[in-house]
């Protein structure tokens, strides 16, 4: 009885040019943290033209390596609806471990087997989280946080506290080489490290993985509504286990990344620093309630934190600004994406 | 698996004693049926008497707890979703199963690439076969087939369009069955044409179709066999075109049902109760004057446009009007905020009971006891809960709720039941007057029977009852008088007793009367 109002289907299929452009920004949340960099860049290099060099931009990808590694497997874990808070102790563990391993037993290890080794390790404590959070039904968040302090103290108690320089030389010389060296006005040489391409090539295999795998559609169909994916035949707790052993992973490769850059081994290494990490995919326009995001988003949003939290001493302004500074950035990304959602929503 | 040439003489589907218990409850008990190719089926019963189950059972949504399920003469007991799918029964459950945060291409698509690598989900996919298959089927519905519409992420498409959606999906692979849960609810009487002409063409090419429906207009505008269950159990099949309501009604309630009028209309005019006077809202309604008698039932309707939603919502004090007053026996009341107007007496149950009304995840218990904390206290000030469960004990009897207890959650009962755990939360607060908008939307025939006499039963104990609703033959079988409202005034008044239903569809259609009739 309710005539008169026969939808149009052809009107409300060809949306306004306006709503066109909030659909455009719901698919392509980079354009979020892109906006924000080019911003910062902009006041930062207006205040200190000194800032607009390739030696910082060096800088700022060296410094996002290891963040990106990890901020990838959380964006993962988050398009499927997850959470994961464990990533860094897995790295944390992974490393450590695996560094006094290699340094007791096999010395001469080159590092394709070391990073290998490190993928498989944290690929099976990640599992374990995927396993518990099907096997409990319980909270993806509440899990990882068990099993972060579970790992933690296993690290701790059982493998060791003490921190120690001698790593491998495998380790060493990756960490080392490089892939491009400029000279600053100073004199200074600045290095590009060759690990930076790791990182590159993850993210691209993952968006890879995400768009043209039915594993990576089924990660974001899980993450939309997980009930309906299972109806349509995705198997949900393969998905749910992929993303863990996906995110512990690279949180592993992660960790001999780390060890390789500081040339130290230290096992009180990476903890908290879990929430930047989170807040980088965030930024990037991954919603915290799962099934959306973008790699590039996660890359980018990566680069901004560190942008704010390195580069910001150029100016010197106080760490504790800086903390204030991300903490505006974070609640911005909130009302953006949450403005798109009210636009675009039916 | 390779697709099997239908045998001449073996059913598409055949079902044989299916049986299935949740938990104590068994919810099938020995159902057999049999789906020809191209045939048309309809699946019709009760709230709750079996049909979410069988088309569960049949789509491998669910495994039956016995008996056997056969697809082209081959027994498939026990399959999954994807070997449902693979042996050719697709199903557009009534929350559509679509993945909101997917594309409209990727929604439709994707379902083949899954079948194909037997869900196994370590393979490649090919975005450019799901654009082609997306493509062909949408054209089958009259969809755009644009980059821009493939696109489209679902949850940004209007209802109706993702009805359509789900629709092509189904018929996106040859499939040899589709089953749709009430498929039409959201759609207009247009859009309800093109999916007919869509099952038609389906049925030429060989496909049968199930639907699992209330509405027996448009059953019978398909044709077909009607497949009437009660209580788990497939106790007729007919040819609906053949069995008028009345004989449906009694297969699937196993009682007679109402087909006159319920209303015993009072001799003498009621006392005014509530007056409505001078109600405005801007760009919503004007100058209603309306009057309700204590025990009368007063029925508005109208198109869905004209006005009679923000009445209704004015009168529950969620759209505070701009002009006028309402007066409850002498006294003005406050529509500015819901509180003030339950507290004054009114109550008004919501149409849309999932979204406005009711805490499903919570227990009946709390969500009929929600609006009468304060009659429950104890001496200290806490709630009674010997009281609480005594009153909702007495809501599940009086209303006939069907339920495993009073602590069981709301979202576990079927929708004819859910409603009346609304209402009964509102007869709760014993209201001198009830507002219902649209009290039996979606709501089979046998549930709508309850609703009626529960409403009737109000009236004769001297509740004022306002009855807001779209469904014609409801208004005429309860009210006194029927408004209608038109472009957001009230434009004629009928006594309801002896009103041609037609006469009142012009009224409500107004003068030009070719806005052909809806849902």
């Amino acid at each position: 009885m309710t005539a008169a109002r026969t939808v149009q289907t052809d009107d409300t299929t060809k949306p306004g040019r306006l709503a066109q452009l909030w659909l455009w920004s719901a698919r392509h949340p980079a354009v979020f943290p892109a906006a924000m960099i080019v911003i910062t860049c902009a006041i930062i290099g207006a205040v200190n033209p000194d800032f607009l060099h390739v030696a910082n931009l060096f800088d700022i990808l060296r410094a996002s390596a290891i963040r990106g590694l990890l901020a990838l497997g959380v964006f993962v874990v988050l398009a499927a609806g997850g959470l994961d808070v464990s990533f860094t102790a897995i790295a944390a563990f992974v490393m450590y471990s695996l560094t006094l391993i290699v340094v007791n037993f096999l010395p001469g290890a080159g590092i394709v087997p070391i990073l290998a080794c490190a993928a498989l390790a944290g690929g099976v404590l990640g599992a374990v989280n995927g396993l518990l959070v099907n096997a409990l039904r319980a909270p993806a968040l509440i899990v990882t946080i068990g099993t972060q302090y579970a790992l933690r103290g296993a690290l701790l108690s059982f493998v060791g506290t003490a921190l120690f320089m001698n790593i491998p030389g495998s380790m060493s010389a990756f960490g080392q080489m490089p892939l491009a060296t400029v000279t600053t006005a100073r004199g200074l040489t600045v290095t590009l490290p060759a690990y930076v391409l790791l990182t590159v090539i993850v993210a691209l295999a993952t968006s890879w993985m995400l768009n043209y795998t039915l594993i990576g559609r089924a990660v974001f169909a899980v993450g939309g509504k997980p009930e309906i994916a299972a109806r349509l035949g995705f198997r949900v707790a393969h998905v749910r286990i992929f993303v863990f052993a996906y995110a512990g992973m690279l949180a592993g490769i992660a960790g001999v990344l780390h060890v390789s850059a500081n040339r130290l081994a230290n096992p009180f290494d990476l903890a908290g620093t879990e929430l930047p990490v989170i807040a980088a995919v965030v930024l990037g326009g991954a919603r915290i309630t799962g099934g959306s995001g973008t790699v590039l988003g996660t890359m980018l949003g990566v680069i901004l934190i560190t942008l704010v939290s390195s580069v910001l001493i150029l100016l010197g302004i106080p760490s504790s600004w800086q903390t204030a500074i991300l903490g505006g950035f974070i609640i911005l990304a909130g009302l953006f994406f949450a403005r798109i959602d009210r636009m675009i929503l039916k | 698996m390779p697709e099997l040439p239908a045998t001449r003489g073996t059913p598409f589907l055949e079902t044989r004693a299916l049986h299935k218990f949740y938990g104590g409850v068994h919810a099938l008990r020995g159902v057999s049926l049999t789906i020809n190719s191209g045939g048309s089926y309809h699946l019709l019963g009760e709230n709750g008497c079996g049909k979410s189950t069988l088309i569960k059972i049949i789509s491998g949504a669910q495994p039956a707890s016995s008996g056997q399920l056969l697809i082209r003469g081959q027994d498939m007991t026990g399959l999954d979703p994807i070997a449902a799918l693979d042996a050719g029964i697709e199903t557009v459950y009534q929350d559509l199963s679509l993945l909101p945060n997917l594309s409209v291409a990727e929604n439709i698509g994707l379902s083949q690439q899954l079948v194909e690598s037997s869900g196994r989900l370590f393979r490649r996919i090919s975005p450019a076969q799901i654009d082609d298959v997306a493509r062909r089927a949408l054209s089958e519905v009259n969809l755009p087939t644009d980059p821009e519409f493939l696109a489209r992420q679902i949850q940004t498409l209007p209802i109706a369009i993702r009805q359509l959606v789900a629709i092509a999906r189904a018929i996106a692979s040859k499939a040899g069955l589709v089953i749709m849960d009430e498929p039409t609810t959201s759609l207009t009487k247009r859009e309800v044409r093109n999916l007919i002409s869509v099952i038609r063409r389906l049925q030429e090419s060989g496909t049968a179709v199930l639907f699992v429906t209330h509405k027996l207009d448009e059953a019978r505008e398909i044709g077909g066999t009607g497949l009437v269950m009660r209580d788990g159990e497939l106790v007729q099949q007919c040819d609906v075109t053949q069995a008028s309501n009345a004989e449906i009604g009694l297969w699937m309630t196993g009682r007679e049902l109402e087909q006159g009028r319920y209303r015993r209309s009072p001799g003498t005019p009621p006392a005014p109760l509530m007056q409505i006077q001078g109600l405005g809202l801007k760009d919503a309604y004007r100058d209603i004057d309306l009057t309700i008698g204590a025990g009368e039932i007063l029925g508005v309707t109208g198109l869905a446009d004209s006005g009679r939603n923000d009445l209704a919502k004015s009168l529950a004090g969620l759209a505070p009007p701009d002009r006028g007053k309402v007066v409850l026996e002498g006294r003005p009341l406050d529509p500015s905020e819901p509180a003030s107007m339950i507290s004054a007496g009114i109550a008004y149950v919501p149409e849309d009971r999932l979204t406005e009304g009711l805490f499903l995840e919570k227990s009946i218990s709390a969500n009929v006891t929600m609006s009468v904390l304060d009659r429950l206290r104890n001496s200290l000030g806490l709630l009674n809960r010997r009281k609480a469960r005594a009153l909702t004990q007495k809501t599940l009897d009086e209303l006939r709720i069907v339920a495993a207890g009073t602590e069981a959650p709301v979202q576990s009962l079927s929708g004819g039941n859910q409603q009346r755990v609304l209402i009964g939360r509102w007869l709760a607060t014993s209201p001198r007057v009830l507002i219902l908008h649209g009290p039996t939307v979606g709501v089979d025939v046998g549930s709508k029977d309850t609703i009626f006499r529960i409403i009737q039963a109000q009236a004769e104990n001297g509740t004022g009852i306002m009855l807001i609703s779209d469904d014609l033959p409801e208004l005429l079988q309860n009210c006194d008088r029927i408004a209608v409202m038109r472009d957001g005034a009230v434009s004629r008044i009928f006594t309801a007793e002896g009103l041609e239903e037609e006469t009142l569809y012009n009224e409500i259609a107004g003068s030009g009367g070719e806005n052909a009739r809806e849902g």
